[in-house]
């Protein structure tokens, strides 16, 4: 790859990182934060941002070859996947867009430049981000809201999971050289103590996103002053009303249902485990579980399912195979699997209670008589659900938005969507933005 | 009864006890497809597995394409010959506390072929032409005794090699304690290994334990500091995963500290490939030489139990070399299901197997959940 060495993930792999390294890029970091990012103003930031993504949108963008070129291998999405997967993403920069989450999150677009209405708000001096490894989106996502506080920051990437965030990092560095100095990436596998002592003594705040066991290790290690912001594991699953499964829309629905099954290959937090599909509905619940197979098994032809592990591929082989030998059993157990692959599988079963998918396009459907049942269901995954995708038309989707609020999900979205959230999204539930920042009031 | 499973039963004992070569390949594959047509007319659960995929006794012409069922089908469905009433015996699979166990299903006659099985395989391996025949070792086994354990076909398999080679009932020095946890009596399994009881003139020992009961013993020795040379060709057998048990230490890792602690040299440390769910096992005893610093423990069957190795993505056997989910069918479960595909990935060398892991195990990309 034809990348200057801006950082330290930019190395060989060879190269071996060493506290002291760690130690003095964070020195420079700082230095460089207080000269060329804290005198910008949120509204230069947004600027730069929106620049560099409508950038990315473009096909010649050099960013985005390097990242459609390189990332089936490095990534395992294939590249339909990951074209979809960053356009989503990308699209989502606008000066619009920005402007709300700034109004949301500091109830001022300025909030963060001077005092308004007596308060100003402002980032940490150095962030740290440990990012996950199973989708570019939410250390993307990191990186954009550290600038807007303007933070140094320093991401350490999962092993295999750097491509995407030094990509981003090496366009925002193009855009504006001086920002980019602001800016650190490295890669090392979680958990060595010796660098990541280093690095979380320079920090004021860090964010982890990732398993619930990494996130605690990290904050068992962070000195008290240093805030924690963690982003752990959750779950998501849609819901098909029977209102939505009318002969004339339910392909619509179905094709809806597959986007939210192929983004990313199912592999993050706001990917469906489950579809539950009311009954009576026009369409029948085994029909659409027919129609989203035939679905997937199109996609399938046009967007790739990535190469997954040996143990990935034989836990969907596994998992099929039980299915397979209980269908004959039990008349309401139904399997679509891909032939002579893994590529996409869909079970139907009655059982109301919420399954764990394999994932990698392994989607369970569900029939349920009402709401009621689907509460039921989910009741073991109560505060671990992140996004339910639903199927309805607008007089029900705010009652059944009204309940699931109640019961706990945070966040409610038209299937098809559930993974392409806007950037006002709530990150867990929680104001992304928001959380990074320390108030001053000023009463006088 | 079913009398032609018996019949079945009666004549592979009869083979069992003979040598190693005692099945050739084609009286193997004979052999499957009549168990085959056998279970598919007496074992209703499996005939409609069978059917479901279009792979009848008419049809299956291979003793590959006899449908094995998946282990986990166990838990769901009584895949079993056996009358309600002939179910003297029923082994569970060592699930995740909380979850279904799965049963496998025994009658008088389907032990005695499981016992016959067991015994001479591991007659075979641990006796073969070795210096230290294991009717001449002392037998010590860190589990607890079957009167504790009665559903734990592992602890059934080392109760039949103590009765085998005459040893009293105190050679298990584990025990049960509360919520069904499998610790070690500590007094006693110091007593049964240390150089007191077995002086320079004492027999080998013969040491039988799961991993964690092998890590409960070798953590408490190094807390106390100990170190307990067993005699001179002694033999150490550890089987199975730690199941959340204990901490959980990689192969080398253990052997390494088995050969720290009991001085027991990496060649006499064998591991055994066994599960409820089939009545035969697998040993590494054949140790391969050292290559590039990596020793690989070749896992082998008897001549009754045969593997493949089946592509996780085509639901083929993968070629010579592959890698890809362990299927096996085991002559010896006569009474429920001969074909069972398993959950562990393995890795072709020659008749044998490399043992990879568990599909299961397999850690999540990314931040979802996996199966609870």
């Amino acid at each position: 790859m034809n990348l200057p060495d801006y950082f330290l993930a930019d190395l060989p792999p060879s190269a071996e990182l060493s506290p002291v390294m760690i130690s003095a890029a964070c020195d420079t970091l700082k230095r460089n934060r207080e000269k060329y990012l804290l005198p910008r103003s949120t509204g230069e930031i947004v600027n730069i941002l929106c620049a560099v993504a409508a950038d990315w949108l473009r096909p010649e963008n050099q960013f985005r070859r390097l990242a459609l070129e390189l990332g089936p291998a490095e990534t395992k999405f294939s590249r339909p996947v990951l074209e979809r997967g960053l356009d989503d993403f990308f699209r989502r920069f606008t000066p619009e867009q920005f402007h709300a989450l700034l109004q949301a999150e500091l109830g001022h677009p300025e909030r963060l430049d001077r005092f308004v209405d007596g308060t100003v708000a402002r980032g940490p001096a150095f962030l740290v981000h440990v990012a996950a490894g199973n989708l570019p989106d939410p250390a993307l996502m990191s990186l954009t809201l550290g600038l807007l506080t303007r933070s140094a920051q320093f991401m350490k990437c999962a092993s295999g999971a750097a491509l995407l965030p030094r990509l981003f990092a090496h366009s925002l560095y193009a855009a504006d050289p001086k920002l980019g100095t602001c800016l650190e990436l490295a890669v090392w596998g979680g958990g060595n103590a010796d660098l990541e002592t280093a690095l979380f003594a320079a920090a004021d705040c860090v964010t982890v996103t990732g398993a619930d066991k990494t996130l605690a290790a990290v904050q068992s290690r962070l000195p008290a002053r240093v805030r924690f912001l963690g982003y752990g594991q959750r779950v998501s699953f849609g819901l098909v009303t029977r209102e939505a499964l009318r002969e004339e829309s339910v392909a619509e629905v179905v094709s809806r249902a597959a986007d939210d099954v192929v983004a990313w290959d199912q592999n993050g937090c706001l990917s469906p485990h489950v579809f539950y599909v009311e009954e009576r509905g026009a369409v029948e619940s085994d029909q659409f579980a027919a129609r989203l197979a035939a679905e997937l098994m199109q996609r399938e032809r046009t967007a790739p399912r990535g190469d997954i592990l040996l143990s990935a591929a034989a836990d969907i082989a596994s998992r099929r195979a039980l299915y397979e030998t209980l269908a004959p059993h039990r008349g309401d157990v139904k399997l679509w699997a891909s032939p002579d692959s893994t590529a996409w599988t869909v079970v139907f079963e009655h059982e109301v209670r919420f399954q764990f998918s394999c994932l990698n396009r392994f989607i369970y459907v569900k029939p349920v008589p009402d709401l009621a049942a689907v509460l039921r269901g989910v009741d073991g995954v109560c505060g671990k659900v992140s996004t339910v995708g639903i199927a309805a038309p607008p007089e029900r989707m705010q009652e059944l938005a009204r309940q699931f609020a109640h019961w706990g999900a945070t966040r409610i979205c038209p299937l098809g969507r559930m993974q392409n959230p806007p950037l006002t999204w709530r990150h867990d539930g929680r104001p992304a933005l928001g959380d990074l920042v320390t108030w001053t009031g000023c009463e006088a | 009864m079913n009398p032609d499973l018996a019949h079945f039963a009666a004549r592979l004992r009869g083979r069992l006890a003979g040598s190693s070569d005692a099945i050739s390949a084609s009286q193997f594959s004979a052999l499957a497809l009549e168990l085959f047509a056998l279970q598919f007319r007496s074992n209703a659960a499996y005939r409609k597995i069978c059917e479901a995929r279009g792979r009848t006794p008419s049809v299956v012409e291979q003793w590959t394409q006899i449908p094995a069922v998946p282990a986990a089908a166990f838990k769901e469905l009584d895949l079993t010959s056996l009358a309600p009433g002939e179910r003297t015996a029923v082994f569970h699979s060592s699930g995740t506390t909380g979850q279904k166990p799965g049963r496998h299903f025994h009658s008088a006659d389907s032990l005695a072929v499981y016992e016959a099985s067991l015994w001479s395989w591991f007659a075979q391996n641990f006796s073969g032409d070795s210096i230290s025949p294991i009717q001449n070792s002392k037998l010590v086994v860190l589990t607890p005794p079957p009167a504790q354990v009665p559903h734990s076909s592992l602890v059934h398999m080392f109760e039949t090699f103590r009765q085998k080679l005459g040893a009293p009932a105190s050679a298990f020095v584990g025990r049960l304690e509360n919520e069904g946890v499998w610790a070690l009596d500590f007094a006693a399994a110091l007593n049964a290994l240390s150089p007191r009881a077995s002086s320079s003139s004492s027999p080998s020992l013969l040491l039988l334990g799961t991993a964690f009961s092998f890590v409960h013993l070798l953590d408490h020795l190094v807390a106390q500091d100990l170190r307990l040379p067993l005699p001179a060709g002694s033999r150490v057998m550890e089987t199975g995963g730690y199941k959340n048990r204990s901490r959980s230490l990689p192969k080398p890792d253990l052997h390494a500290l088995i050969s720290e602690r009991l001085v027991v040299p990496p060649g006499n440390i064998f591991c055994e490939y066994g599960m409820s769910e089939l009545s035969s096992q697998a040993y590494d005893t054949d140790i391969q030489p050292p290559a590039s610093g990596l020793r690989s423990r070749v896992f082998r069957f008897p001549p009754w139990a045969r593997v493949q190795i089946v592509s996780p993505e085509t639901g083929r056997e993968v070629g010579g070399g592959g890698t890809g989910l362990i299927r096996i069918l085991d002559l010896a479960n006569v009474f429920s299901v001969a074909a069972v595909q398993t959950e562990d990935l393995g890795l072709r060398c020659g008749d044998g197997f490399e043992l990879l892991g568990r599909a299961s195990a397999a850690e999540p990309r990314g931040c979802s959940l996996m199966s609870a």
